[in-house]
């Protein structure tokens, strides 16, 4: 197969699964969110951990690049516009995944007219559009027949506060609510923002270990080799920030928190817990860590498609770990919220969810979206051979580019 | 009764004494025909205090005991809800009742997710009655919104009691102006040192229940 051939029939399938979760979600709207898993118990689901994680993964591909660039680090430089194209595919996604979730959608400009400031969505709401326009100008920028370097490090100077706080608002949507023990941690925000970097730096690197595989962006080994080895510090401090959370929770024994925590430790939860830890922290952790497996690029894909799932599993732990137990859970509890047949469930002391067909459909959608996003972003913005340097040797010390 | 307080600010609430309760379910029914509330969803519960299911007794043989908790929205003087919700869709009126309009609400459900009390409940489909027709005085709530206890808004201003006051036939719970030291709810939360749910949340309830003084022995 030619590989235009194959570029037509990814983007053909991406194009299906569009349309597919399109009409699943006309589906939802005719019918309420009755269609999904969701209940009065586990009032939110899949479309809310996949905004959290999607979020996250958004933040954590700009700090790295605008870090790096304040850092006055040239070495990621070759990947600075594929890391911004993912950052600005992923913050879409996550937007997109609130509509499907919302009740009435087409309300949501009353966020706009009659907002209410205390609410931390609707501080998600600004943070979230002042971030694409940030990740817009900074493709823009790059995309540039002359970079300046002067430009592109005022950008960061700007970008890396907001995707810093992209991440912590996401954290304070759940942190900052007194009914849920599990989320009420100041660790919060910090942990969100170490999961943000473990997250878009893995994304990184599998999409950058896939398109040079597919020939379709030539960057040199040492340069993937180096996100690797940046993320096994990322990775470190996102695993003691966990633990340090959860021996908190255990060790002072406050009972609401630890009967929480202890669902992911031996609860029902820790099918989902376990291999978050071992299978998307130590693994990739030992892979990234240890020179002789860095070397390897199918290692290196793995590591990253390893710490991008675990980090999946995470926020997914974070929602049904707060959402699996309510505070009042005396018999015989809250109603499931649907009409029943007589004998049928009708009663949840405890939260119980699994994720319906029309969800999985919606949100396959919305990432087939995503994937497209980037697949356009590729093709049209990262593989343009990048410009030579702008002459401005004052501003930007020895500012060489890779030659193509 | 819903005394008369002059022209003083109101604060209602509600003492739901726990001795009296005798578990029956009865404000629940009496609130779901009420407020025309739909198959499926309750907006005032009557919850068991034993740890094993509906209706079963506290404690360990041969100590067992009975006890009940009915629950419905607390009407937080500090409103959990209140803060999160981004579009300004639930609102606390001047005299103490947390109020949802259903114009403004978008259903996101952020307020269910921060309600320490879980007694938010969504609309999730298109809302079934049976028998197919409204009943009660309340407007229904289409799909896609959250409802809860009004402490039967409707009631209240024509100087009625909230139905599940009124229905209950052990005279359990008791309804008044907080603001008036003298109302009769004021003076038995005082009395009988009314006790708020979830007290360490901080999020003050309008709603007091009231001891047990007696063991109720099986």
């Amino acid at each position: 197969m030619t590989g235009q051939a194959a570029y037509r029939g990814w983007m053909a399938f991406l194009i299906a699964l569009m349309g597919l979760g399109f009409a699943v979600w006309l589906h939802q709207l005719s019918n309420g969110l009755t269609v999904t898993g969701m209940n009065n118990v586990v009032s939110w689901g899949l479309y809310i951990i996949a905004f959290m994680y999607f979020v996250g993964l958004s933040a954590g591909g700009l700090i790295v690049v605008a870090g790096a660039q304040l850092a006055g680090t040239e070495q990621f430089r070759p990947l600075s516009r594929l890391a911004v194209v993912l950052s600005g595919a992923a913050i879409v996604v996550a937007a997109l995944f609130v509509l499907p979730d919302l009740g009435h959608p087409e309300r949501v400009y009353r966020i706009v007219i009659s907002g209410q400031f205390y609410s931390p969505l609707v501080w998600d709401v600004i943070v979230i559009v002042a971030f694409l326009a940030i990740a817009g100008v900074d493709l823009w920028l790059l995309t540039r027949p002359r970079v300046r370097e002067s430009a592109v490090t005022v950008m960061a100077i700007v970008s890396l506060p907001v995707a810093i706080l992209l991440a912590s608002v996401d954290a304070w949507i759940f942190g900052l609510l007194v009914a849920r023990p599990f989320w009420n941690s100041p660790l919060l925000a910090p942990m969100f923002i170490s999961s943000a970097l473990v997250s878009g730096m893995g994304l990184l690197l599998v999409v950058t270990v896939v398109l040079r595989k597919l020939n379709v962006l030539k960057v040199e080994q040492g340069v993937v080799e180096s996100v690797g080895k940046l993320m096994v510090w990322f990775i470190a401090i996102d695993l003691f920030l966990l633990f340090a959370e959860v021996l908190t929770a255990i060790a002072s024994n406050v009972p609401d928190h630890r009967d929480q925590t202890m669902l992911l430790l031996s609860g029902k939860l820790a099918p989902f817990f376990w291999p978050e830890v071992i299978l998307g922290g130590l693994v990739p952790f030992v892979i990234l860590a240890l020179p002789q497996t860095r070397r390897k690029n199918g290692l290196l894909g793995l590591a990253g498609a390893l710490a991008v799932g675990g980090i999946l599993l995470k926020r997914l732990n974070i929602m049904m770990a707060s959402m699996s137990l309510p505070l009042i859970e005396l018999a015989p509890g809250q109603s499931f919220g649907r009409y029943v047949e007589p004998g049928e469930r009708f009663w949840l002391r405890l939260g119980d969810y699994t994720p319906t067909w029309v969800e999985w459909s919606i949100a396959a959608g919305i990432v087939a979206f995503g994937a497209l996003l980037v697949t356009l972003g590729v093709r049209y913005l990262v593989t343009r051979p990048l410009p030579a340097p702008a002459i401005e040797p004052a501003a930007s010390g020895a500012a060489t580019m890779p030659a193509r | 009764m819903a005394e008369n307080n002059g022209n003083k600010k109101k604060k209602w609430g509600m003492a739901v004494d726990l001795d009296r309760c005798v578990g029956c379910w009865t404000c629940a029914v009496a609130c779901k025909q009420e407020n025309n509330v739909p198959m499926g969803l309750w907006w005032n519960r009557v919850l068991t205090r034993g740890e094993d299911g509906l209706d079963m007794p506290e404690g360990e043989y041969p100590h067992l005991e009975m006890g009940y908790m009915p629950l419905a929205c607390q009407h937080c003087e500090d409103a959990p809800c209140l803060k999160v919700c981004p579009t300004r869709a639930t609102y606390k009126r001047e005299d103490g009742i947390v109020l949802i309009d259903y114009d403004k609400c978008i259903g996101c459900r952020y307020c269910m997710a921060a309600c320490p009390y879980g007694v938010r409940v969504f609309n999730w489909g298109k809302p079934k009655r049976i028998p197919d027709f409204d009943y009660g005085r309340v407007e229904p709530r289409p799909k896609g919104v959250v409802e809860k206890c009004t402490f039967c808004v409707h009631r209240v201003d024509e100087g009625l009691d909230p139905a599940c006051v009124v229905s209950c036939p052990a005279q359990a719970r008791i309804f008044g102006d907080l603001n008036d030291p003298e109302s009769v709810v004021s003076v038995a939360v005082r009395d009988r040192g009314g006790e708020r749910l979830l007290e360490d949340k901080g999020t003050k309830p309008q709603v007091f229940y009231l001891r047990r003084r007696r063991r109720r022995a099986l």
